[in-house]
């Protein structure tokens, strides 16, 4: 495992508000671990390290800044240097030529009854969506794991993954259509909707 | 309702629903939605997309012995007082 060169904090109130403050975040990175690494056992060694790296830099860290981005930004920063050399290759590349409202349209739009193709989306099983998800081509996987799931602003996700606020927007918008399209092939696959 | 209002509203829907619109077209947009049927139901899509997103791909409980292990990871050894 890579050495960080800050030593973990020997002051035992810095230890304690560590515990307090970033133990809380680890359901979360967990989830998107697992969406990043598309794999369990990998998702528990990034949490694992990223856990342990924050603990060396968290000396450094200052308060009243922003820890949760801090502290994924750790986790975007380890997963590129240690676990993106293992991946499979993700299966949606976003298409440029794809309609905005594909999914919508797709589903009837202003042709179904109100809300009928919001209903479909929660019918579709929760594998279904994280795999879409996790087919995602990297750059865009992570704009919308971080605005969509995480709940980041586009600033915070541009300093997290280290590209200017235009890059955001634009993984951000091509991503969330690629994702419809999957989506679309996971409700017709299901029979979620009549052909 | 113009088509070109709602081009240009539809165009904004993802910054709108992110939180990212400036006040002054956030307004606008609000205003728009709030008279235009078709603009509505394509917002409130987008917006139920980004739920389901939440809900369904952020509902992985962590294992309980990973928390474990990592709370143990950083404890000072047994009986250690700084």
């Amino acid at each position: 495992m890579a050495r960080s060169p800050v030593a973990p904090p020997e002051d035992p109130a810095l230890r304690e508000r560590f515990e307090r403050e970033v133990l809380p975040l680890l359901p979360n990175l967990y989830g998107a671990a697992l969406r990043m690494t598309r794999n369990p056992q990998d998702a528990e060694d990034l949490v694992q390290e990223t856990y342990l790296r924050a603990y060396r830099g968290f000396g450094g860290f200052k308060e009243g800044t922003n820890l949760r981005a801090w502290v994924y930004r750790i986790l975007t920063n380890t997963f590129i240097n240690s676990y993106r050399k293992k991946q499979r290759e993700p299966v949606t590349v976003p298409d440029e030529d794809m309609p905005d409202w594909y999914l919508y349209d797709k589903l009837g739009g202003a042709n179904a009854e109100a809300s009928a193709e919001s209903e479909v989306l929660e019918k579709i099983p929760d594998e279904d969506v994280q795999r879409a998800l996790e087919d995602l081509a990297e750059g865009f996987r992570m704009a919308v794991l971080l605005a969509d799931v995480e709940g980041f602003s586009y600033k915070e996700i541009a300093e997290i993954l280290d590209v200017p606020i235009g890059t955001v927007m634009s993984r951000l918008h091509r991503g969330r259509k690629a994702l419809q399209k999957a989506l679309w092939e996971t409700v017709r696959e299901r029979g979620l909707v009549k052909d | 309702m113009s088509k070109t209002d709602c081009e240009h509203v539809l165009q904004r829907i993802e910054l709108y629903l992110d939180g990212e619109l400036v006040e002054s077209l956030r307004i606008e947009v609000e205003r728009h939605l709030g008279g235009c049927d078709p603009c509505t139901g394509h917002a409130e899509f987008q917006q139920r997309l980004k739920d389901v997103l939440r809900s369904k791909c952020g509902c992985n409980e962590i294992p309980s012995e990973l928390v474990e292990r990592l709370r143990a990871s950083i404890e000072p050894p047994h009986g250690h007082r700084a």
